[in-house]
């Protein structure tokens, strides 16, 4: 880590430690005043939210509204960003067990399935250390595959090529192979852009399950998908965070121009 | 944390030679190359004072300049044909034996055709040991390396405009005249380059087939050997008795240097601009 | 006209190999017939008695290929991480100029440099009556042979996308083991093809192990004595073709060095190219 981040991330050292001490219980990650500029151009303003200890939250924008890039951000793969941080009452960029043990903290789902040459089981302990994996209770595997709802089409081929999966079923792996690592959190990049509509039925379900246990940040810039799955809606639009609030109240009366924009095409789009 | 950093400056050692060894061999070969060299020598006015040392380099440089464009001008128009047969008329079955056949000749050893050359055309053909043989030689050593070069520059056209071409009902000739060459000349020409600098740097074909020590001021005909820079540097090397030789030995590997190192950025200004386009 | 010059070029190509072969083999067929196999086995190369044993230079060529190999894949390897992960833009550029000036460096003007300083070198820190050794030979190669490594696995490691990277990274996997288990497993076929490459040059390279080898005809006794001088094909064939008359025994025995020469090394660059054909289809 560099001086210049640790300089960043000193400055507010005292005072909001106590206000994370405070708020513990039901804050998992608060960023605050995020902002992040990548050759010149300003790719997120000064974005400020929190994700509760539970609960599904869906962040929602038009394309190149700087969402994916914002979960990058929250998983350190971005690392040049300025603003604060905190995850479970750290900051971000002081974990622990460092950046590594930052994103085993929080599975990341990108929006395009990515799978390891190798066996389906071996991509879903694919995160794992040896050591680890010598010491794994044997159903794990079969646990992480029902959470999330593939068990069943690969129980009696998990040493079959990953490759040879349907994308549906491979965005699932992935999702498997993120919880194989015990993710307190959970950041989802468009995780049904481009799947079938089976698949993505199959995926929102086991989101909402996985979202009684831990927090879920799913983006999407499908408006009918964020409805479907409620919670808190965060929307941006060009870099900066415009309205976030319940889902219900969201949808039915937008505060902001912006929102009432977006909505308003995209209800053309469907149509 | 603490295995990153340690694996890190492993690697690190591990590549310190492959960072530090190019600027030491070229700095060395400089250092012993440049004193020797100078300009009197080159033009051949001070005498020869020992045995070996031919003061003027000038006639092993033509000998492998000759080598080197005879060379060119053999194999660039059979490595286009090649590549032209790959691109327009070969089928599946062809085109894989094509490129099975250019990679099984730019795995042979440049001395084993240095061999079949001396079999084939200094005895069969009774050329002798001359100029045209190590031409030919040399031809089909950078035959493969050309003819794959031009298949990848044709190959990187995008498809559609060949396609469109060929809605517009040109034909053949023209295709390659008219959209081919325009848009490729770039790769052509980096593999041309290259192909000459490799033309340039190959000893041991033309060792025992084509260029003699010294007595060849600029060869009578084709079939009358050649010096060249390569096999002068081998034959002077040798002579660890005589400290002018060795010094001469220098001067023309830092003259041979340059030329190839010449050609090498040659191909990669075009490559840049194939890039750019 | 187009047709028959198109047709006629990938011909030629063809006529090349079977030509090249076919030669080979017809003017080593005299050495062959005489001794069938057996001289393969027999380290004794005495031309003026007519004793013509390959052993001794096959084992020579192996062994050099195997220093040099020994040294250049780590190097190789860890310089192409080195340039590809944790390098960046300008410092990159320039090392991947610095191998490309190494490989353009004329086989022969490594000999001279071998001559003249490695084996000076090699002779005062071994103390040894000569420096001309396989030693020196395999460590010439393995400078020459090193961009040939360093450059394919560069572009193998180039080809592992970001979507692995960024994955393996988002599952919480160091640097270290994000190498090890994402990105040397995944650019291994095209470091495979490297190392392929490398080990057929450095089993044909001529000029510079001429100068360095020694050109005496011995098994290494005992067989890891590698600092005493030594013989490999190719510096056979450097060393005696001129000496030899044409249609002798000792013509075809060397002729016979040759198709040696090019039966392993064709075999070689087909293994290495097995895969680059696969993907291209």
């Amino acid at each position: 880590m560099n001086t210049k981040n640790n300089k960043i991330a000193a400055i507010p050292a005292e005072v909001p430690q106590q206000v994370a001490a405070h708020n513990a219980g039901d804050i998992s990650l608060h960023a605050s005043k995020l902002s992040l500029a990548l050759e010149g151009k300003n790719i997120l303003r000064n974005i400020s939210f929190s994700l509760p200890a539970q609960g599904i939250n869906i962040l929602i924008g038009p394309s190149g509204a700087g969402k994916s890039t914002l979960l990058r951000c929250l998983n350190l793969l971005h690392t040049d960003w300025c603003g604060e941080l905190r995850i479970m009452g750290h900051h971000a960029r002081c974990w622990p067990e460092g950046e590594d043990g930052l994103r085993r903290t929080i599975g990341l789902i990108a929006q395009k399935p990515t799978l390891f040459p190798c066996s389906i089981q071996q991509n879903i302990v694919f995160g794992l250390s040896r050591t680890e994996r010598n010491h794994m209770p044997e159903n794990r595997i079969e646990k992480v595959l029902k959470q999330a709802a593939l068990w069943d089409e690969v129980k009696n081929r998990l040493h079959d090529q990953a490759a040879t999966l349907s994308v549906g079923q491979q965005q699932r792996l992935c999702i498997a192979r993120a919880l194989m690592l015990s993710p307190k959190m959970l950041l989802l990049d468009e995780p049904t852009a481009s799947l079938d509509p089976r698949s993505r039925q199959f995926i929102e379900a086991s989101l909402l399950e996985l979202a009684q246990n831990m927090p879920v940040l799913c983006v999407t810039h499908d408006i009918e998908q964020a409805k479907r799955l409620g919670g808190q809606i965060i929307f941006m639009c060009e870099g900066r965070l415009i309205e976030s609030g319940d889902s219900k109240s969201f949808f039915k009366h937008p505060n902001r121009i912006e929102s009432r924009e977006f909505l308003q095409w995209s209800v053309c789009d469907c149509s | 944390m603490m295995t990153e950093r340690c694996a890190k400056t492993l690697i690190t050692m591990l590549a310190l030679p492959a960072l530090l060894l190019p600027a030491a061999c070229l700095l060395y070969i400089l250092f012993k190359g440049i004193p020797a060299l100078d300009w009197a020598m080159l033009s051949g006015s001070s005498q020869a004072s020992a045995f070996g040392s031919i003061t003027a380099l000038w006639p092993q440089i033509t000998g492998s300049l000759l080598l080197m464009l005879g060379a060119c001008l053999l194999a660039a128009p059979v490595a286009l044909g090649g590549t032209l047969f790959y691109a327009l008329i070969a089928n599946v079955t062809q085109r894989k034996a094509l490129l099975g056949i250019m990679h099984l000749l730019v795995g042979i050893p440049p001395v084993v055709y240095g061999l079949c050359g001396l079999i084939v055309l200094v005895h069969m053909l009774h050329w002798g040991i001359s100029l045209l043989t190590g031409m030919v030689i040399l031809a089909v050593i950078i035959l493969p390396m050309l003819l794959m070069n031009s298949v990848n520059a044709i190959e990187r056209i995008p498809g559609g405009k060949t396609e469109a071409a060929r809605a517009l009902g040109l034909s053949n000739g023209q295709l390659i005249r008219r959209v081919w060459l325009p848009a490729a000349w770039p790769g052509l020409m980096t593999g041309l380059l290259l192909g000459m600098a490799r033309a340039l740097s190959e000893t041991a074909p033309i060792l025992f087939t084509a260029t003699v020590f010294s007595g060849v001021a600029w060869p009578d005909s084709l079939f009358s050997p050649v010096t060249s820079l390569q096999t002068h540097i081998f034959y002077l090397a040798q002579e660890g008795a005589n400290a002018g030789a060795v010094d001469i030995a220098w001067a023309s590997a830092v003259i041979l240097i340059i030329l190839v190192t010449v050609l090498s950025f040659g191909a990669s200004a075009l490559r840049n601009i194939r890039m750019d386009g | 006209m187009l047709n028959l010059w198109m047709r006629t070029s990938a011909l030629i190509s063809l006529i090349v190999v079977v030509l090249m072969l076919g030669f080979l083999l017809q003017q080593s067929w005299p050495y062959w017939q005489h001794d069938g196999l057996s001289p393969l086995l027999s380290g004794d190369w005495y031309p003026y008695e007519h004793l013509f044993g390959l052993a001794a230079a096959i084992i020579g060529s192996f062994w050099a290929a195997l220093i040099a190999l020994a040294i250049a894949i780590p190097t190789g390897l860890a310089a192409a991480v080195m340039s590809t992960e944790i390098l960046s833009g300008p410092w990159r550029s320039l090392m991947r100029s610095g191998m490309e000036l190494l490989a353009g460096i004329p086989s022969v003007v490594y000999g001279l440099l071998g001559l003249w300083i490695l084996l000076p070198f090699l002779q005062s820190n071994l103390h040894l009556l000569t420096g001309h050794n396989l030693l020196a030979a395999g460590l010439l190669l393995s400078i020459m042979v090193l961009p040939t490594i360093m450059v394919m696995t560069q572009d193998a490691l180039c080809e592992v996308s970001i979507h692995q990277r960024d994955t393996a990274a988002s599952l919480g996997m160091g640097w270290s083991t994000r190498l090890w288990r994402v990105l040397l497993p995944q650019a291994w076929p095209g470091i495979r093809s490297g190392i392929l490459l490398a080990l057929g040059r450095a089993l044909g390279e001529t000029m510079a192990v001429m100068l360095v080898v020694g050109s005496m005809d011995r098994i290494p006794d005992p067989w890891y004595n590698l600092l005493a001088p030594a013989q490999t094909l190719t510096s056979r064939i450097g060393r005696e073709i001129g000496e030899s008359a044409f249609g002798s025994m000792h013509f075809s025995a060397l002729m016979a060095c040759g198709l040696l020469l090019a039966l392993i090394t064709i075999t070689i660059s087909m293994l290495a190219h097995i895969r680059t054909d696969k993907v291209k289809t």
